[in-house]
């Protein structure tokens, strides 16, 4: 199988208010195309900032990243949003939906980046596919916070991303709706055949997963197959 | 492509509605509003002069002349040009009523004035029939206010010179009153004839003359202008023509219109500050939306379109309504402006002067906004996961900074342009420039000193926590700061100027002045007028002196203004005197004064400081049209003349034998005890009834009222400035609401009372108020000293009733602002707060 992310010797240090932090310190795996990773560990163990470099959202202090056989920390910023536009989607536990826009132009959004000029008719397909065909025209603050996340599903989903990156995507949901979130999660990887890269808490959402890696103290704890 | 995408973004996000942009929207609005009225109420000024051009001038073509009448061959020249010449003379004089006195500026017609327009009388009377004889004696008009100071009714009688005339109507309107400048008295208007044998006007008297021409029509102005400056510009006869009326008055409108605008664009620059400091609350607001994008695949460049959309839209909505105000309100308050005015006014919408406000306004808020704009770059996708949004470099992109200085050049440029003078746009551009440094580093002393000092404050809650949040991570202390202390300077720099300058002539010259000046006093009146005063002992000193009048037409045999540029010197006639000795108060700077049986060629001592501006040197030619006839003299020395004691004071002073045989009168000025001056006047306007007295006090008043008249329409303009200040004020107070409300929140968890709260914000905005107002104060200072001891010359001292009013006018504004929102972080509960905050 090929590697479809590959991390070496990844580290990542930030500077905060205390000085330069560690973040993550010589992580090194491959995820492999259509299969599904989850991230586990206790808060600070660094998951989402794993995610985040992945996702080419965050630059890294040493080693290499490749996604899709790019090396993603040799592109410049407009070079990792383009990138990131035509080949990921990424789902956040707070949803990040644009306040100002409609369930539609929130979905349409990244195919009309894109320049794709159906991006409002398929925007409408996905929305019907994750349920919310009568919801098209509603703004985020009109919906709940299942229906958010259900339309950031759709807009992470909506350009046919090779990778899905999902940061704890059920953290701010109650336990149906969050069931359920993830039922559709990976019913869309599935459909698409996306490698799917999930951050979460639970053991039962890891273990549905095809591999887990357990980071402890911003390293590589664990890993299973 | 990118560009069609932010638009439909930038669209979606307007549909949020302009909450946040209330603030954003006034300052460019009143910005803008202020510099179109400044502009309109100017324009339709010019327009009322072109249009009442003939009429102000009292004909087509005006030539005028300096004490003498046109010669036969002056005279035969405009009769083949024009259709009808009306002769006019103006000249001061004395109105006499029994022992009452009157300072007068006479209009002695012929029976064709006006050529153009008509003469407003009370009651409404034919001008001819006013001015003609009635019962024996001839009519007179003249206004009210020397009338009532004469306490004269219609029909009553009074003196000018030697001659009576009878008062038959009230002067209310006189068409061509504006064209005339300055003048120190009232306006009589009589009959040129009337005064034959008034002893005024006689040979050596002060007086110009004034040939209104109507020419027929179509005729070529310029042709006859030229012609007629080549065939008489050397004999001292000068054109005007309808199309510019009245020239002084229209440049002291253009002048002080472009200068209102500069003021105008202080306020703009303050209005700047709040635009940018809106548009970084609302950036601030927007960093999830923009990292969501990012995320999304946006690249930075549809990221800052989206937002320059945004802002460009609204941008444009605050110049539209800055506009439509600036355009409106001076039609709405024409009738109230045209009332106060001396000169007519054609109020319309003038495209020309709204076109350059939204100019100045579109570049005000792209030089503002492109800074936190550029910002939008910086946000990166990552800020979803942690505070990274500023991460990276506070400045921008050089780009961005190269953009925003060639912006700030280009505006410069299209000021100069707009308002035609560069160095005054210079120095109001370094000024602003300058004081918004000054305003920012004083900003953030008080917070380093507030940091410094809070230990101190221990034990006092409020006092620790409102010196605690001045110098905490917040930007309140700029923009307070900021937002104030600009309009703050302006008025502290305008009020110390004027109270100097004010103060200068109300007060300080009165001491050093003479009471009165004597002119027109004939050369064989002399001997008894000195004789007189000589006797009076309330009199402490007497100066006199021959005088002239002409125009400096060549230097070195070339055009004088090709050697000496526009110098005031060159503008208009010139006093001109002769003295054997170098007179007893006058110090010679260099060369030497003439011998006292000198004959030889003329020589002329000039006035040493005129003479480096002019580039005269020593032995260098001046030659000075008098009576028509050309006075060639070469330089022989310089001398110092102080014209800042109102005493007497020649910019040239010939040889005698250059001079003597030209006919002259004598000016004398006079310094008694104040208690005698009615006295002294009495007298020797009875002796001589053709001399004039003109009060120094009176003159002074009057030149105290112009100033006091342009100082007021400075600070007009510096209102506005501290208006849209106070606004910024205002949005930077409620940028800050929602934080002072989880503080109080805290606070009031931790057990603080409401009042010790409210005694920390107030606390605060008097310490920022306080400070806003002591820079301007140090900047008010500064201008008023510099201006008042480089360009008026004068002595300096501090206004402190205008320093006392700008101090607490910052800490009242600031206070004011402040505590408006208050309210909220003290009366919410703070259950609510923190709940909303978890």
């Amino acid at each position: 199988m090929t590697a479809i992310l590959s991390l070496k010797d990844a580290t990542l240090s930030l500077d905060g208010n205390a000085g330069r932090v560690d973040i993550l310190h010589g992580i090194s795996l491959d995820v492999e195309k259509g299969r599904s990773l989850a991230l586990v560990g206790p808060s600070g163990s660094g998951k989402s900032s794993l995610l985040m470099l992945m996702g080419g959202l965050e630059r890294l202090s040493g080693g290499t990243i490749t996604a899709l056989g790019q090396d993603l920390t040799a592109m410049n910023e407009d070079a990792l949003a383009r990138f990131r536009r035509a080949s990921m989607g990424i789902v956040f536990q707070s949803f990040h939906l644009i306040p100002t826009m409609t369930a539609l132009e929130n979905v349409a959004t990244p195919l009309e980046l894109a320049g794709d000029k159906d991006a409002f008719a398929k925007a409408e397909v996905e929305l019907e596919t994750v349920g919310l065909s009568h919801r098209i025209s509603h703004y985020p603050s009109q919906m709940s916070g299942g229906e958010q996340q259900r339309v950031a599903l759709a807009r992470a989903m909506v350009v046919r991303p090779q990778i899905l990156l999902a940061d704890e995507p059920t953290g701010n949901l109650d336990e149906t709706n969050g069931n359920a979130i993830m039922e559709l999660l990976f019913e869309l990887q599935a459909r698409d055949g996306a490698t799917l890269v999930l951050v979460t808490h639970s053991n039962a959402l890891a273990s549905r997963c095809d591999s887990v890696i357990r980071l402890r103290e911003n390293r590589i704890d664990e890993s299973q197959t | 492509m990118s560009i069609a995408l932010a638009s439909r973004f930038a669209r979606r996000e307007l549909r949020g509605g302009l909450r946040g942009f209330r603030i954003f929207l006034a300052c460019l609005a009143l910005g803008v509003a202020a510099i179109a009225a400044v502009g309109t109420v100017r324009a339709s000024i010019e327009a009322g002069l072109a249009r009442e051009g003939a009429a102000l001038l009292g004909g087509d073509a005006e030539l005028e002349l300096t004490y003498r009448f046109a010669s036969e061959q002056e005279r035969a020249w405009m009769a083949q040009n024009a259709e009808q010449v009306s002769e006019v003379a103006d000249f001061r004089s004395m109105a006499v009523v029994g022992d009452e006195r009157g300072l007068t500026q006479v209009k002695a017609v012929d029976t064709f004035y006006p050529l153009i327009g008509e003469v407003g009388l009370e009651p409404a009377l034919p001008i001819a029939l006013a001015l003609g004889e009635q019962s024996v004696l001839p009519g007179a008009v003249m206004e009210r206010v020397l009338k009532d100071r004469l306490g004269l009714e219609i029909g009553g009688v009074f003196k000018l010179g030697t001659q009576e005339f009878r008062l038959t109507a009230v002067l209310v309107d006189e068409p061509d009153g504006a064209g005339g400048g300055f003048g120190l008295g009232p306006r009589i208007i009589v009959l040129r004839d009337a005064l034959k044998g008034s002893g005024l006007l006689e040979s050596g008297t002060l007086f110009s003359s004034k040939y209104r021409l109507r020419l027929p029509e179509n005729s070529n102005l310029d042709a006859l202008s030229k012609e007629a400056d080549e065939a008489f510009a050397q004999s001292g006869l000068r054109w005007r023509d309808g199309r510019n009326g009245a020239p002084g008055v229209a440049q002291f409108v253009d002048r002080l219109g472009a200068f209102l605008v500069l003021v105008g664009l202080s306020g703009l620059a303050v209005g700047g500050v709040g635009v940018s400091a809106a548009v970084n609350s609302y950036l601030k607001g927007k960093t999830s939306v923009i990292a969501t994008l990012r995320t999304l695949g946006a690249e930075r460049a549809v990221i800052f379109q989206t937002y320059f959309i945004q802002i460009g839209v609204l941008s444009l909505l605050g110049i539209a309504i800055g506009l439509a105000l600036g355009a409106a309100a001076p039609l709405a308050l024409a009738p109230l402006i045209t009332e106060r005015l001396p000169i007519p006014a054609a109020f319309a919408i003038y495209p020309k002067p709204l076109f350059e406000a939204a100019v100045y306004g579109v570049f005000t808020a792209l030089i503002f906004t492109t800074w936190p704009l550029s910002r939008t770059e910086n946000i990166r996708a990552a800020t979803l996961f942690r505070d990274a949004g500023q991460s990276g470099a506070r400045l921008p992109a050089v780009r961005y900074i190269i953009a925003t200085a060639a912006l700030v050049a280009a505006l410069l440029a299209l000021a100069s342009w707009f308002s035609g003078t560069t160095f005054l746009t210079l120095w109001t551009a370094g000024g602003i420039m300058g004081a918004l440094v000054l305003l920012v580093l004083a900003a953030h002393l008080i917070r380093f000193v507030a940091r410094k000092i809070a230990p101190w404050a221990r034990g006092r809650a409020s006092l620790r926590w409102a010196l605690g949040s001045i110098s905490g991570p917040r930007e309140e202390a700029v923009s307070v700061v900021l937002s104030l202390g600009l309009g703050l300077s302006v008025l502290a720099a305008v009020g110390q100027i004027d109270g100097n300058l004010r103060g200068a002539i109300a007060r300080d010259l009165p001491s050093v002045a003479p009471s009165y000046f004597f002119v027109d006093i004939q050369k064989d009146q002399m001997p008894s007028y000195l004789e007189r005063l000589n006797n009076e002992p309330a009199v402490s000193r007497i100066d006199s002196a021959p005088m002239l009048r002409g125009i400096i037409t060549q230097i070195n045999g070339k055009p004088a203004s090709e050697i000496a540029g526009d110098h005031w010197v060159l503008e208009g006639d010139r006093g001109i005197t002769y003295s054997t000795e170098l007179p007893d108060n006058t110090r010679l700077l260099d060369g030497t004064w003439w011998a006292p049986d000198y004959a030889g060629p003329p020589l002329v001592s000039f006035a040493a400081e005129e003479a480096e501006e002019m580039n005269i040197a020593l032995g260098d030619t001046v030659t000075v049209n008098i009576l028509g006839r050309d006075f060639t003299a070469t330089v022989s020395s310089f001398r110092e003349v102080d014209f800042s004691t109102a005493g007497i004071g020649f910019i040239m002073s010939m040889n005698p034998s250059a001079l003597s045989g030209a006919p002259h009168s004598f000016i004398s000025t006079v310094y008694a005890t104040p208690e005698s001056e009615a006295r002294i006047l009495r007298d020797l306007s009875t002796t001589f009834p053709n001399i004039t007295a003109i009060r120094v006090g009176d003159a002074i008043e009057r030149v105290a009222s112009v100033l006091a008249g342009l100082a007021a329409a400075v600070s007009y303009g510096a209102a506005a400035t501290l208006l849209t200040g106070f606004l910024v004020l205002i949005g930077a107070s409620a940028a800050g609401e929602q934080a002072r409300t989880f503080e109080a929140a805290i606070l009031r968890t931790l057990g603080a009372t409401r009042r010790s709260i409210l005694t920390s914000f107030a606390l605060r905005a008097a310490i920022l108020g306080g400070c806003a107002g002591a820079v301007a104060l140090g900047a008010g200072i500064l201008g008023g000293w510099a201006v008042s001891t480089f360009i008026m010359e004068t002595s300096y001292e501090v206004i402190w009733s205008n320093a006392l009013t700008i101090v607490l006018g910052g800490i009242l504004a600031t206070m004011l602002s402040g505590l408006a929102f208050a309210w909220r972080p003290l009366t919410v509960r703070p259950a609510q707060i923190l709940r909303s905050q978890e």
